[in-house]
């Protein structure tokens, strides 16, 4: 029971009078500000840090951390409503999402989310309550070559997340790698790609490249089909899922949460790559992996679940070890700092009350989320219903705005309006932008960590296979990668099998 | 309408205030009393080089909350990350210099980056205006306690040992780069993107040391988590007393990373020199030392002049440096 005394303690500060309105003002921030696309969390928190200097740091702590989470749950609107991912984590959620609101079960898809996001958040907590100084190892275990064969494995999966043909997929995949090779070179400090542009020396930021081809590229396609996107779905409603979808969807739920716990610890791409991974995997266990892409629900549920409890996990770096595994992170890092609270692995014997307090505030936010959601899905929907040709200029204009807000820079302005018309081309030629977005983030991981890897294993591509995480990786991927040939071996032989049979029958049937 | 020939004057009146900054630089600095009665009138932006949340930005707006109670505007942090701050600084350097834009400037732009980069990509601080100098923050090598090292003795008798650095063109990589070199140590060094990753990876043995920024270890070290090595401060660091320097150790390694605060050139001097009250005034209030303890900084408050000569005397050390040890921060 010791072990629960500070657990239980920290409810009570949850539930101090000042901290549950913080905690009400930091989720509703959040969620206002995932809607708008371009302006993130790590922006935001920046921006709102003065304010918390007054209050304690509990306080100041579960309001920042409530703008973060609540912006998982906010993001989601756009990437359904509007084709809009507002961060990486989220661009999975728009294949499947924008299909069903263009199928008119857009409440659907963002009723779905708001679960599965709930879901997922909470399964996260739990683990983060129970797990969290365990599970901190798990992220230490991961080095370059772990690393390396996740962001291969990743890519590979990218082939399989596209609904249409393998080989534009493919040819949009190369195009995002070689995306990812521009910038500085890592290691050695060569300009690739540059042209002797200062904004490029860090490469491309993804959020322009993403809004962009998603954003941009479909409101310039509807455009050309005016006549097609004036038949937007005139009634949108069934806001609450149907029992059909929750069933449909609750496999895919439970399987986001763990999948999005686990991985949203990794430092870097967590969120994002766990997004992807749940996805791929519903796809791959599903009886009809045709629906997707074409508006299956499990396809909005598992991402949206595994982002949310990635976006939890994520804390478990900064809380128990002080490594703050992404931009928002180390904003709470220097957050903390600023309250005189140093994140580190004595964080939670020294200051007991800041970790679970802190812990138990999102049992609380992600409750008040999923209040606030589902009677704000019917508002949001609504937006579905403006025609064409006054949502259209409002969104382009919202998109070049958010570009704009990321780095305050007119380059990712411009960047948005390329990648608009490379998006358009792309849907024109009957390219799916999607895997390209998806190569264009793994392709960086990839190359950084593979090079990374050779320097610590003195060059030998055997340590991958001497490494027990790289090594099941690379298992993992071996089989995905032969899976479809050996599916089509088997149902050859099947089929051989099935005309025998068929011959025999007849042959019965003559005599 | 009414408005129209108003903000006419108005205009009028910058340009002549501009005229008259323009001849203070020549010398006559009575001619521009006048412009320092009307300064400030209106928010000044802190252009910062670097993401939100970092040690830089941290700084940026520690000392704008300060210096913007003593101005009686508001100082608004715009972050603009890219090419290590070097695309900030151009861009300050494009706007007018009136006093209301602004930058923090980090040492290793101007003493280390060139170093690394392509000419075109380098800044020089001839391009500024310094208007005063704010902290210093030391580099600490770490090492995972696996290692089992705990001197720099024992690692020139180790072999086979990885370095993380925090990436290209960083004090990190030129610190060590150095101790290697000068101390006939065996190892592989390992760029990182920055230092959390770098600490992640020796608190998990993906390599066995690491050189990064006091305030990026200073938790796991507390925990016993990571040993640290050695400093590379010249003078001991006041936070991690019982720890030795690289210069006590006998070698010459002066690496420490410097901020300042800078305005574009051309900058009229009472301008400058009520930006250098207001700044000084900062450092004096209670608030901001605290930041600086809070954050492990040391506190390197001197003049423009003074961190122009010191930072260009360094340029040249670790030019000199590179060259007699015969280092490329371009290869690894």
């Amino acid at each position: 029971m010791d072990f629960l005394q500070p657990v239980l303690d920290g409810f009570g500060v949850v539930l101090a009078p000042t901290n549950l309105l913080y905690c009400l003002l930091g989720v509703v921030i959040g969620m206002l500000i995932g809607v708008l696309p371009g302006l993130g969390p790590a922006a935001t928190i920046a921006i709102l840090l003065p304010l918390t200097y007054g209050v304690e740091p509990v306080t100041a702590i579960i309001m920042l951390a409530g703008i973060f989470y609540g912006a998982q749950y906010g993001g989601t609107i756009t990437s359904v409503l509007l084709r809009l991912p507002g961060e990486a984590s989220s661009v999975v959620t728009v294949f499947d999402g924008y299909m069903l609101a263009k199928q008119g079960k857009a409440g659907t898809a963002l009723g779905i989310a708001a679960i599965g996001s709930f879901v997922g958040g909470t399964v996260g907590i739990i683990g983060l309550t129970f797990l969290a100084p365990v599970v901190a190892g798990f992220a230490l275990s991961f080095g370059p070559p772990e690393y390396a064969a996740l962001a291969l494995l990743g890519i590979l999966l990218v082939a399989t997340i596209s609904s249409g043909s393998k080989s534009k997929a493919l040819i949009a995949a190369a195009f995002g790698l070689l995306l990812a090779t521009v910038g500085r070179d890592v290691f050695t400090g060569a300009e690739r790609f540059t042209f002797g542009n200062l904004s490029m020396a860090d490469g491309i930021d993804f959020v322009p490249v993403a809004m962009g081809l998603f954003g941009l590229g479909e409101i310039l396609y509807n455009l050309e089909e005016r006549h097609r996107a004036a038949k937007a779905p005139a009634k949108v409603a069934n806001v609450w899922p149907s029992r059909a979808d929750l069933k449909q969807s609750s496999g895919a739920i439970g399987r986001g949460s763990v999948l999005g716990f686990f991985l949203g610890i990794l430092p870097g791409g967590g969120a994002t790559i766990s997004s992807m991974a749940a996805y791929a995997l519903e796809k791959k266990r599903a009886k009809q992996p045709g629906r997707f892409g074409k508006g299956a629900v499990e396809g909005v549920a598992a991402p949206e679940t595994a982002n949310n409890a990635a976006a939890t996990s994520s804390f478990i770096p900064l809380l128990t070890l002080g490594i703050p595994a992404n931009a928002t992170m180390a904003l709470m890092f220097g957050a903390l700092l600023i309250q005189g609270v140093t994140p580190g692995p004595q964080l939670v014997d020294q200051h007991p009350d800041l970790f679970w307090g802190v812990v138990n505030s999102m049992y609380i936010g992600n409750i008040l989320l999923l209040i606030m959601s589902i009677p704000l899905v019917g508002v949001f929907v609504r937006i579905l219903r403006v025609r064409a040709a006054i949502l259209a200029p409002i969104t382009a204009l919202i998109t070049l705005l958010g570009a704009y807000t990321i780095n305050n820079s007119m380059f990712d302005v411009t960047l948005v309006v390329f990648f608009g018309i490379v998006g358009y081309l792309m849907k024109k030629f009957g390219f799916e932008p999607g895997p390209l977005v998806l190569a264009f983030v793994l392709g960086e991981l990839l190359e950084a960590n593979l090079r990374r890897s050779l320097l610590v294993l003195n060059g030998d591509l055997g340590g991958f296979f001497e490494r027990p995480i790289s090594a099941s990786l690379l298992a993992i991927f071996l089989a995905v990668a032969l899976w479809p040939a050996l599916q089509s071996l088997l149902a050859r032989r099947k089929a051989a099998g099935a005309v025998e049979t068929v011959k025999t029958q007849k042959a019965k049937e003559k005599v | 309408m009414k408005y129209f020939p108003t903000r006419r004057i108005l205009l009028g009146t910058a340009a002549a205030s501009a005229v008259l900054a323009m001849t203070a630089c020549g010398g006559n600095v009575g001619g521009a009393s006048g412009s320092a009665d009307a300064y400030p009138s209106k928010p000044i932006n802190v252009t910062v080089g670097a993401a939100p949340g970092g040690s830089t930005d941290l700084i940026a707006r520690a000392v704008a909350e300060g210096a913007s109670e003593d101005l009686g505007v508001a100082m608004p942090v715009v972050n603009k990350p890219g090419a290590n701050g070097a695309l900030a600084l151009k861009e300050v350097q494009g706007k007018a210099a009136d006093g209301y834009e602004l930058a923090t400037l980090n040492a290793s732009l101007i003493t280390i980056t060139p170093l690394a980069v392509s000419e075109a990509e380098a800044v020089s601080l001839d391009d500024v205006e310094v208007i005063v100098g704010l902290s210093q923050d030391d580099y600490v090598l770490v090492a995972n306690p696996e290692a089992g090292v705990k001197t720099v003795k024992d690692l020139t008798a180790a072999k086979d040992l990885t370095f993380g650095t925090t990436g290209v063109g960083t004090g990190s990589q030129l610190a060590q780069a150095l101790l290697l070199k000068q101390a006939g140590i065996k190892g592989t060094e390992v760029p990182f993107d920055s230092g959390a990753p770098a600490v992640t990876a020796v608190l998990g043995n993906q390599v066995q040391l690491a050189t990064v920024q006091l305030g990026e270890a200073k938790a796991q070290i507390d925990a016993g988590k990571l040993v640290p090595v050695v400093v590379f401060s010249t003078e001991r660091n006041k936070f991690l007393p019982d720890v030795p320097t690289a210069t006590e150790e006998g070698y010459d390694i002066p690496v420490s990373q410097y901020r300042a605060m800078v305005a574009p050139k051309g900058t009229p001097e009472d301008v400058q020199a009520r930006l250098k009250t207001a700044f000084e005034n900062t450092f004096k209030t209670e608030a901001y030392q605290q930041f600086n303890e809070q954050n492990l900084l040391t506190p390197r408050e001197v003049s423009g002049e003074e961190v122009v000569s010191e930072w260009t005397e360094l340029a040249a050390k670790y030019k000199q440096l590179t060259e007699k040890y015969d280092i490329s921060l371009q290869e690894n």
